[in-house]
């Protein structure tokens, strides 16, 4: 009456771990991924054709396939409406998926095997334990072997210096910031970013090995579009950007104890009354997204791993018991966006450049850690996702209609438009970006929801809110201080800080709590046999670093749990 | 066939000049900028941007309405928004230039001073309109008023400085049937190298992880 053991919801930062994880301790798998699969043989044209159902064998990925669809341009990979990297159907000719926002913002968010982590800029720090000890319903030092293990498998690796990092050492050495060679940040200061990218190729620097050769070679080239799909490698399995489509994916399917399902739309967690657990998940109803049928799996165990929108999402339109928390307390980091021009003279002193090569080695590759305020990090784009991150939205307006008060360490604040836009973009290849990640409190009012009447073909749709606090926006304040500070000292001429809307979601945490849906094992309280493994289990938001590492620790953390619990 | 013409052929006068008048406001075309290279001149609209984004908002939204789902086509309600917001601008008599009366007619975005364009923007994400008179979806609702505001700065400097514009005659094709034809013009007015195999950019390793027995220690 089962078709496995494990039904896992969503193939992301947080499944795919859970999927590999369960499956080496021997238990059998079912992923069911929303969106398309790519560099998988049964689907060879994934945005236009259904292709095949299932796919259960390491042998059906084909990184010429992968290399084909992940092609590095930026509109056609993250274009959020008609995007290879988009939260939507896999067939492009059809409209994505809507979420409702009645705010300034953007949900970055995506389907596909792989999940969000395809875009992501592999950014792997740990929490902060001050924003875990005496704060979770676990400690830090329980997470710690688990850190270790994802870290490990992924791997993790700091990142190579680039002109773009050496000078945002430079800047925040001068402006005071230590080093803090530490994967445990107990005290502020800088350091390269721990990201999941494989380290550089040993040739690159060596002219004999063309470029095109070294990318068909294990390791990084530094070709600096990470979050517009990496494709260096040799092997689906050996991409330099670790994103769960090449990390955890092959080796869950290397088990022979997994099947992924992809182009399946969850829509409800089906359940039962069990006299000795009480109200049980026991299975998954899912839509295929090109047929429109509805299938029913059931498994002894179901793991919710669709995001911090689609899990509450379907947690609500599954009916499953009320829950006050469920879809509440969500933290985003309160993004900020801070970047700084640089003249070529100033360039050629501290770099002996003329340039920053924004466009060169890990999207993000080195940051200052701040416990109890947040972090900033470098993070250079290419130039569409670049111009709108730094001129194209903001929070605050537009500069040309209210300028910064006088005093203020940027020169513009907010949207820039018209003839001085396209005079700052001339200025592209000499300005370096920043992104600033706030320690956003949690709040009860942030939340998603379901629209009570807009409905998509799976369901009710969500409803996101977020409005950040008071603390929350001094800490973002000063952060943006901090980041001006840095991109002075090193030089720049010219402070542009975005005022990114509070709602620019890029990392939702928080709308699942552990604590008050799940217990410590991440199973539903009121659900028996229902887990959560993703980003919105997290107590927190983990005080400001990339919460993606945290939700693949919990998620191995989970999977042990799962098979004590119902299997050993 | 020229597929983009006939696409674009297919969409309402009215609309097509309302975000010619939106994108051409934000991204210009700067003749005065020609000392840096002809290239530097072309604007949006020289780059077709205004139908990237009638494309967008054609193809953003899906809503199951009764029993099927139907796509809500936003592009000819957005414009919309736009010419209402522009009339309450001048019959506020908050707009700077007067406005060009030979295009009010079609479209009284367009006929608004680029910077008047700008103030349009700004009134609509304050919420400093009569909301009531407002085209669905926007009528009497503000949150959705402002999200499509930012949307319309980010989306045009999105498809303005990305590939886009070099799928040519392909543009408004289905996503995946669009063929880059040539390097993008905004991409060399900016000085991005494009997609490359990858950068001999190596300057050496700050801090390296090392892994022993479960354990990991830093050198």
């Amino acid at each position: 009456m089962y078709d496995a053991d494990v039904i896992v919801i969503g193939s992301g930062g947080g499944g795919a771990v859970a999927a590999k994880e369960l499956a080496e301790a021997g238990l059998q798998v079912l992923v069911l991924e929303a969106g398309p699969w790519y560099g998988n043989k049964n689907w060879q044209n994934p945005n236009s054709e259904r292709g095949g159902e299932w796919s259960s064998s390491y042998n059906d990925l084909d990184v010429a396939l992968y290399k084909k669809l992940y092609n590095g341009y930026e509109n056609n990979m993250n274009d959020g409406v008609s995007g290879v990297f988009r939260f939507g159907p896999a067939d492009r000719r059809r409209t994505p998926w809507h979420r409702v926002m009645r705010q300034k913002g953007d949900i970055w968010q995506l389907s596909g095997v792989g999940g969000t982590t395809q875009h992501y800029w592999t950014q792997s720090p740990r929490a902060f334990p001050i924003a875990v000890d005496g704060i979770w319903p676990i400690s830090y030092k329980e997470l710690i072997p688990y850190y270790e293990k994802a870290e490990a498998t992924l791997p993790v690796q700091f990142s190579p210096t680039t002109p773009k990092e050496e000078l945002f050492y430079y800047g925040a050495k001068k402006a005071g910031w230590q080093l803090i060679p530490t994967l445990n940040v107990t005290t502020p200061g800088y350091r390269p970013n721990p990201n999941a990218i494989l380290p550089t190729n040993e040739h690159l620097m060596d002219p004999n090995y063309s470029l095109e050769q070294l990318s068909h070679m294990e390791g990084c080239t530094l070709k600096g579009n990470c979050v517009n799909g990496c494709s260096v490698g040799p092997s689906v399995d050996k991409i330099a950007k670790r994103s769960t489509l090449v990390s955890y994916i092959p080796l869950a399917l290397k088990t022979g104890n997994v099947a992924i399902r992809p182009n399946s739309f969850a829509i409800k967690i089906l359940t039962e009354q069990d006299p000795k657990e009480g109200l049980r998940a026991t299975g998954v109803q899912f839509r295929d997204t090109w047929t429109g049928e509805i299938g029913e799996l059931h498994a002894k165990t179901v793991v919710m791993a669709a995001g911090c929108i689609e899990s509450p999402r379907l947690w609500l339109n599954s009916g499953l018991p009320h829950n006050a928390w469920v879809g509440r307390g969500l933290t985003n980091h309160c993004f900020d966006w801070v970047s700084g021009v640089f003249d070529e003279k100033e360039l050629m002193k501290v770099l002996g450049m003329p340039s920053v090569y924004p466009y060169a080695g890990h999207t993000s590759g080195a940051r200052v850690d701040i416990p109890g305020t947040g972090i900033f990090q470098v993070s250079c784009l290419s130039p569409g996702l670049m111009s709108y991150l730094t001129y194209g939205f903001s929070e605050a307006g537009y500069n040309a209609l209210n300028p910064p008060e006088p005093g203020a360490p940027w020169d513009i604040r907010g949207r820039v438009v018209g003839p001085q836009l396209k005079e700052l973009m001339m200025n592209y290849t000499r300005t370096m970006t920043m992104l600033l990640l706030t320690d956003d409190e949690t709040l009860y009012h942030n939340r998603v929801e379901v629209d009570p009447l807009l409905k998509d073909e799976n369901g009710p749709i969500p409803v996101v809110y977020y409005t950040p606090s008071k603390k929350t926006l001094q800490r973002r304040d000063k952060l943006a201080r901090y980041a001006s500070e840095t991109l002075k000292q090193a030089g720049a001429k010219t402070i542009i800080r975005s005022d990114t809307p509070f709602s620019f979601m890029l990392h939702i945490e928080s709308t699942m709590r552990m604590g008050y849906v799940t217990d410590t094992n991440c199973e539903a309280m009121q659900v028996k046999r229902l887990f959560i493994a993703d980003n919105s289990v997290h107590f927190n938001g983990i005080g400001g670093p990339n919460p993606t590492l945290t939700t693949q620790a919990l998620a191995t953390r989970t999977a042990e749990k799962i098979f004590n619990q119902y299997f050993a | 066939m020229h597929r983009a013409k006939s696409y674009i052929n297919s969409i309402d006068l009215s609309t097509v000049a309302t975000f010619r008048a939106l994108v051409e406001a934000i991204v210009p075309n700067t003749p005065a900028l020609a000392v840096y290279g002809a290239e530097q001149t072309a604007g949006a609209v020289d780059l077709h941007i205004h139908e990237y984004m009638i494309w967008e908002l054609d193809h953003s939204l899906s809503l199951f309405l009764g029993t099927h789902l139907t796509v809500v086509p936003l592009a000819a309600p957005t414009a919309q928004l736009l010419n209402a917001g522009a009339v309450q601008l001048v019959t506020s008599g908050r707009a700077q230039h007067a406005p060009n009366h030979a295009v009010w007619e079609s479209s009284p975005y367009a006929a608004l001073s680029p910077i008047d364009r700008i103030r349009v923007l700004a009134m609509l994400e304050q919420l400093d309109v009569d909301l009531g008179s407002l085209p669905p979806p926007y009528q009497y609702d503000g949150g959705i008023v402002r999200f499509m505001v930012d949307f319309l700065n980010r989306q045009t400097m999105f498809g303005n400085y990305s590939e886009w514009s070099a799928y040519g005659t392909t543009r408004l094709a289905t996503p995946t049937e669009r063929r880059l034809e040539y390097f993008p013009i905004s991409w060399k007015q900016v000085g991005y190298p494009g997609v490359v195999p990858g950068y001999r950019a190596l300057l050496g390793y700050k801090l390296t992880i090392v892994r022993e027995g479960g354990e990991s220690t830093i050198v």
